[in-house]
């Protein structure tokens, strides 16, 4: 065992290369990694994936619109314009699918594309049918997604095909999108239970093989889905749930570029968004994903989730637009959708904290409790809730953050003690159940501290 | 102000917030483990001090005294400096 000496320091050493407070924390790896795939040992090494131009792709018109009643073409519209802006121009969110059934469908796009962004660029989905290429050529769109399902339990049962008709059905879909000059990306269903050596890689290598034979832009890309949710990020994991082999193969003995790799995940065992990142680490440039998680069942890897991970690992906001986040939130809510209020990032209460020793802490010094400066980057100071477990440092929190106070303006734990007892009364006295409202606690604050109230109400009227 | 009207002083407002008569307290005890003061208590207690005597003390510091006797000499040096 290496014993270790305690080392007494001047300063705290608060590991500002990873802990930039000012940045969600920084991803950095010691080196290397090796994985055992079939008899070869494989180097993966993280530098490598972050000088790949890994990109974030959204599927929230499409697969978040089969969790949920159809968005009408405003919402989707006003939600296009605020992911680009999230997105910013160096293009994070690169692609955005859409359907083009309907007249509204079409709609949509129309007037997405009339806002003149440049990113995301606008992708479609189609069922693998030839017929649907009409649709994608008038709609202008220049790439699209199409049903390839992989496993047996998708052939077999679902399509009712043998993997021999599949595998010809779907080449002549591919070369179909390729004779209308669409650029055709296979989703290959349910690859997470696919049989990769004896089907998902003859098929991917009989695409890259036809690849070849198109201009580059059209040649097809693959998104591995993990439609159940399977997918495993853990070293030594067995295919096809294992993510770094299934990309691994994919890449090495499949052919396929990293920038024509893509991962669709589903959070059926609440490991989407970690797996998402894992495709990204290990060879996929594209990870696709939904606002807020929400898709099919139990939804996507969430955007803004892929967001901050994109900013931990490049260590740079890369014109992303992180106050876009709560505008969103703030939207979807506006439109009737439920963000539970625990929801990272987003949620009511996604920095408040109702212990009263972690209020002690955030009173000290914010940084204790609170992730990363969500002021600056979400425009979301850190709160607490109050309850009988807050304490008078809870209270003094709320009581300081409420009034704007700042530096030796703020109020200390013996001025807001009479608003601290009518807490504790309330619930010693009155037995009360339910936490604090924000307006009972400004009538606390008015009655008092009435110069306080005084004041910033005035400087609430000034501006 | 001499120790002893501050003493009476601390007494008095220890018997309002903590519901006590000033007999039962000793300069030797403790605010929580022997009087019992629970954490709202022990800030009304600093805010009863600060008001029985006009003063304003450091938090940080008011609230590290732990006993009755440190209350006093240190509410002394506020009202005699």
């Amino acid at each position: 065992m290496k014993t270790g000496d305690l080392i007494e320091v001047d300063q705290p050493n608060l590991l500002d290369e990873q802990f930039d407070y000012s940045l969600p924390p920084r991803i950095l790896f010691d080196g290397p990694q090796y994985e055992e795939v079939g008899d070869r040992l494989v180097r993966f090494n993280p530098e490598d994936a972050l000088a790949r131009d890994l990109v974030i792709t959204d599927t929230t018109f499409r697969d978040g619109q089969q969790a949920r009643p159809p968005y009408t073409v405003e919402q989707q519209v006003k939600l296009y314009d605020m992911m680009a802006r999230l997105g910013g121009p160096n293009g994070v969110i690169r692609q955005t699918e859409f359907f083009l059934y309907t007249k509204n469908d079409r709609r949509t796009l129309d007037e997405c594309r009339a806002l003149g962004h440049r990113f995301p660029e606008i992708t479609s989905w189609i069922r693998a049918d030839k017929g649907d290429f009409r649709l994608v050529r008038e709609a202008g769109v220049r790439e699209t997604g199409m049903l390839t399902p992989s496993s047996d339990y998708h052939i077999f049962y679902k399509l009712k095909k043998d993997r021999k008709k599949a595998f010809n059905d779907y080449l002549e879909v591919v070369e179909a999108a390729w004779e209308s000059g669409i650029r055709p990306r296979c989703h290959l269903e349910d690859v997470t239970r696919a049989d990769i050596d004896g089907y998902v890689l003859p098929f991917v290598q009989e695409l890259m093989r036809r690849s070849e034979q198109v201009p580059p832009e059209l040649r097809a890309k693959i998104r591995l889905c993990d439609t159940m949710g399977f997918g495993i990020s853990y070293p030594g994991a067995s295919l096809p749930r294992s993510i770094p082999k299934l990309v691994y193969r994919m890449t090495s003995d499949g052919g396929v570029p990293h920038d024509c790799l893509e991962w669709h995940g589903h959070n059926d065992f609440h490991k989407v968004h970690v797996n998402g990142a894992t495709a990204w680490l290990y060879g996929c440039n594209a990870l696709n994903t939904t606002l807020f998680g929400f898709g099919e069942r139990t939804g996507n890897p969430p955007l803004e989730g892929a967001i901050l991970e994109y900013i931990g690992l490049r260590g740079d906001l890369c014109g992303i637009d992180t106050m876009m986040i709560q505008e969103m939130a703030d939207y979807m809510r506006s439109i009737g959708v439920d963000i539970a209020p625990n929801y990272p990032f987003v949620g009511r209460d996604f920095n408040t904290t109702r212990a009263g020793i972690h209020a002690g802490g955030l009173r000290s010094d914010e940084r204790i409790y609170n992730i990363f400066d969500t002021t600056a980057l979400f425009g979301r100071p850190p709160r607490v809730a109050i309850t009988d477990k807050t304490g008078v440092d809870g209270v003094a929190l709320w009581v300081n953050e409420f009034l704007g106070l700042k530096g030796k303006d703020r109020l200390s734990k013996i001025k807001v003690h009479r608003i601290a007892r009518w807490v504790m009364d309330q619930y010693e006295v009155h037995g009360r159940m339910s936490a604090i409202t924000d307006e009972e606690l400004e009538a606390q604050v008015k009655n008092n501290l009435p110069d306080q109230y005084a004041t910033y109400q005035a400087s609430r009227k000034a501006g | 102000m001499d120790r002893e009207s501050i003493k009476a002083g601390v007494y008095r407002v220890i018997s309002q917030v903590l519901g006590i008569d000033t007999n039962q307290v000793a300069e030797d005890q403790s605010f929580t483990a022997d009087l019992g003061a629970e954490s709202v208590q022990s800030v009304e207690l600093m805010a009863g001090f600060e008001e029985e005597f006009e003063i304003e003390m450091d938090e940080d510091e008011a609230l590290a005294v732990q006993t009755v006797g440190g209350a006093i000499d240190f509410i002394a040096h506020y009202v005699n400096d």
